[in-house]
C-alpha cells in the first residue's frame, strides 16, 4: 500500500513536471511572461495592419520605426485610427484582467469580476446622465459618457464601500451583497433615463451600444491620461500581488501575520475601482474580460498573484486586441460592440468553469 | 525570569457579551502547554488574544514583558505564530507556497523572500516532516497532511512562542500519534508551545503543562498528573453524576507509564 501512495505521490509530481515542460516554476514563468511579450508585439502590429483598408506589416512596421517622417493616407489611418484604438484595447483589456485578478483574490472567488461590487451600475448611470443631460460637456478629450462614465464608476464605489463599513471594519460578504444592490438600483436608473427618451432615438441607441462596450478610436489625450492612471493602478498591484496571497489564507490569518488587512483592503478596492474606471471610460462595460482571462492564466500558472499579475495584464492586453479587430472586420464596415464578442466568448467559458469546479467556493 | 507570555486580568467582550473574564496565567520559554476547558469557554479567542488576532477589552497581554498591543504587527509576528482550527484555501496553492506565507511578516512591503527567508521555510517543512509534500497541493492532502503543513506554515514565521488551536481535530489515532510526536520535536528544538487540546488523553507524556480554563473559576495551572485527576475536570467540564468517564483514573489505570513519563 506504501508503494502504491508513493506511486500516486511520484505520478502527481510527475504530472505536475510534465505540464512545466521540464522547467522549474520560476523558469516556466519567466518563458510564459516572454512568449507573451513577443505576441503582444506582435498582435499590436498585425491588429493595426487589419481592417477595411488593409496595410501590409511591413508597412506597418516601417512607419512605427520612422513615425516622424510619415505621411500619406496610410500614415494617417495608423496614426490617427488604429494605433489609438489598438492601444486603447490593449490598456482596457490589461485593466480589466488586472482589476478581475484583484477582485477575485480580495474576494477569494475565482467568479468575482471587475464590477463585481457595483462599478458598473454607477457607470451605466453617470453615462446615461451625461449622455442625455450633459451632451455638450468635454474634459481632456472625454466626451459626456466616458467622463461621466468614470465619475459614476469612482462615485458608486465610494458609496458601496461607506455602506459596507460598519464598526470600522468592511466584511468582503456585506461589500458584495452592497454592491450588487446598489449596482441593480443604478442600472435600472439608468433604464428610466431610456424610458424618458421619448422617441427611443440615437441617444438610446449610443448608450446601449456604451453598455454593451465598444471601443471608439480615442484622442491621444484621452489615451494619455487613462494610460497614466492604468500604468499607476498596475505599479500599484504589485506590491499588493504578495499581500492577496496571504489574503487567500483568511483575513484572520492575514492579520496575525502582521498584515493590516482593513488598509489593504481599501488598497486594493481603490486600485481595483480606479483602473476599472479608467477601462469603462475607454471602452464602455466590457464583460467577461476581467473574468475569464484571470482564470486562464491561473490554470496555466497556479494561484501566485505575484507570477499572475504581469501575465493577467499582457493576456488581457492580447485578448482585447484579438476580440476588438475581430470586432471591427468581422462585418467591416459595420462593427460589432467588442463587449458582445467577449461576452460570447466569455459567457461559454464561464459556464463551463462553473460545470468544471470541483468544490464550492466559500466566501 | 519574565514569563514568555503572561496574561493580566485579561477579559474579552464581544457585543457586551464576556467571552472571557479576568483571565491570568503566564508561559515559561521552553514550555509545552495544553489549554483545556469545556466547550465555548473561550479557549480559541484566547489564543486569539495571545497571537495579537484580538485585542482584549480589559487587562494586559504581554509577550517577555512587553504589552502585546505595543508591539508592531510585524515584530508580534515575528515572536507568536497561531495555527488556526480552520484554514480554507481558495486557490491551488502548493504546500511550498502556503509556507511561503509565514514569512510575511519579515518582508517588506515591496521586497520578496531572501535566502535567508528560504532558509527559514525550508527549515519549517523539515521540522514539520513535509518536506516531500511541498510540491502538492494543499487542497489536495488528507487532514493528517494539512495539519502537518499547518504547523510548518507556522513554524516559518520562527516564532519563540507556536499557538496550536485544537491540532488533533478530525485526526484518527495515527496521524494523532505523528502529530505529537512533532509536537515533542518541537519541543525539543526549544519551541515554546501553547495547543488547544480536545482531547485530554493525549496530552500526558507530551504536555509538560496544563492550563485548564473552567467556568466562573481562575484558571488552574498544573502539571498534568495534577490537573488530568477526575475530581478536577468532573468539575471543570460539569459532568453529569454517576455517568461521569472517570478519565484520568480510567487513563492512569490502564496506562500508568503515561504519568510517568510527563516531564
Amino acid at each position: 500500500m506504501e508503494t502504491e501512495i508513493v506511486e500516486k505521490i511520484d505520478s502527481g509530481s510527475a504530472a505536475r513536471d510534465d505540464r512545466r515542460i521540464g522547467l522549474s516554476d520560476h523558469a516556466f514563468f519567466l518563458l510564459i511572461l516572454l512568449v507573451l511579450l513577443v505576441a503582444v508585439v506582435v498582435v499590436l502590429v498585425l491588429s493595426m495592419g487589419m481592417g477595411a483598408s488593409k496595410i501590409g506589416v511591413r508597412e506597418v512596421l516601417g512607419s512605427l520605426l520612422d513615425w516622424h517622417r510619415s505621411g500619406g493616407t496610410n500614415s494617417v489611418i495608423l496614426f490617427e485610427i488604429r494605433l489609438p484604438r489598438v492601444l486603447a484595447s490593449a490598456l482596457v483589456g490589461a485593466a480589466l484582467s488586472v482589476a478581475g485578478l484583484l477582485f477575485q483574490g480580495l474576494f477569494r472567488n475565482p467568479m468575482a469580476d471587475p464590477y463585481v461590487i457595483g462599478s458598473s451600475g454607477g457607470a451605466a448611470l453617470g453615462a446615461g446622465i451625461g449622455l442625455f443631460f450633459l451632451p455638450r460637456f468635454s474634459f481632456l478629450g472625454f466626451g459626456a459618457t466616458a467622463a461621466m462614465g468614470f465619475v459614476g464608476s469612482v462615485a458608486t464605489i465610494a458609496l458601496v464601500y461607506w455602506l459596507a463599513r460598519i464598526g470600522g471594519r468592511v466584511s468582503v460578504v456585506t461589500l458584495l451583497l452592497a454592491g450588487f444592490a446598489v449596482s441593480t438600483m443604478l442600472s435600472y436608473s439608468t433604464y428610466f433615463l431610456v424610458v424618458l427618451d421619448d422617441n427611443f432615438g440615437l441617444r438610446t441607441r449610443v448608450l446601449a451600444s456604451w453598455l454593451t462596450g465598444v471601443i471608439a478610436v480615442p484622442r491621444w489625450s484621452q489615451l494619455a491620461v487613462t494610460g497614466v492612471m492604468i500604468g499607476c493602478g498596475l505599479i500599484c498591484c504589485f506590491p499588493l500581488a504578495r499581500r492577496l496571497n496571504t489574503l487567500a489564507l483568511g483575513d484572520d490569518y492575514a492579520r496575525q501575520v502582521g498584515v493590516h488587512v482593513e488598509k489593504t483592503h481599501v488598497a486594493i478596492i481603490l486600485t481595483g475601482s480606479l483602473i476599472t474606471a479608467a477601462a469603462v471610460s475607454l471602452g464602455g462595460v466590457i464583460s467577461f474580460v476581467g473574468l475569464i482571462v484571470p482564470h486562464m492564466a491561473r490554470l496555466v500558472l497556479g494561484p501566485d498573484h505575484v507570477r499572475l499579475l504581469p501575465v493577467a495584464a499582457i493576456a488581457g492586453a492580447i485578448f482585447l486586441v484579438l476580440a476588438d479587430t475581430l470586432a471591427r472586420t468581422a462585418m467591416a464596415p459595420s462593427e460589432i460592440p467588442v463587449g458582445l464578442l467577449t461576452a460570447f466568448i466569455g459567457g461559454p467559458f464561464f459556464l463551463y468553469l462553473l460545470r468544471r469546479t470541483r468544490r464550492e467556493y466559500a466566501l | 525570569m519574565t514569563p514568555l507570555l503572561q496574561f493580566v486580568d485579561v477579559s474579552f467582550f464581544y457585543e457586551q457579551r464576556a467571552v472571557l473574564e479576568n483571565v491570568s496565567f503566564c508561559v515559561e520559554q521552553g514550555e509545552c502547554a495544553a489549554l483545556i476547558g469545556p466547550n465555548g469557554i473561550g479557549k480559541t479567542t484566547l489564543l486569539r488574544l495571545a497571537a495579537g488576532v484580538l485585542a482584549c477589552s480589559v487587562g494586559s497581554v504581554s509577550l517577555a514583558g512587553r504589552r502585546l498591543e505595543t508591539l508592531p504587527r510585524a515584530e508580534a509576528a515575528q515572536f507568536v505564530a497561531l495555527v488556526p482550527q480552520r484554514f480554507e484555501v481558495p486557490f491551488d496553492f502548493t504546500v511550498q507556497q502556503i509556507v511561503e506565507q509565514g514569512r510575511t511578516p519579515y518582508l517588506g512591503f515591496f521586497a520578496g523572500l531572501t535566502r535567508q527567508d528560504r532558509r527559514a521555510v525550508e527549515r519549517a517543512l523539515e521540522l514539520a516532516n513535509v518536506t516531500s509534500l511541498r510540491n502538492r497541493i494543499f487542497n489536495e492532502l488528507s487532514g493528517g497532511e494539512r495539519q502537518r503543513v499547518k504547523i510548518a506554515l507556522g513554524l516559518a514565521q520562527e516564532p519563540r512562542l507556536l499557538l496550536l488551536d485544537e491540532p488533533t481535530q478530525n485526526l484518527d489515532l495515527g496521524r494523532q500519534l505523528e502529530l505529537l510526536d512533532c509536537l515533542r520535536a518541537l519541543k525539543d528544538e526549544g519551541v515554546t508551545i501553547l495547543a488547544a487540546m480536545h482531547d485530554l488523553q493525549l496530552i500526558p507524556g507530551t504536555f509538560s503543562s496544563v492550563l485548564l480554563l473552567e467556568p466562573d473559576q481562575e484558571v488552574r495551572k498544573g502539571r498534568p498528573q495534577d490537573i488530568l485527576r477526575a475530581d478536577v475536570l468532573e468539575r471543570a467540564f460539569d459532568c453529569p453524576p454517576r455517568r461521569h468517564p472517570k478519565l484520568v483514573d480510567k487513563l492512569v489505570g490502564e496506562n500508568p507509564a503515561l504519568l510517568e513519563k510527563t516531564p
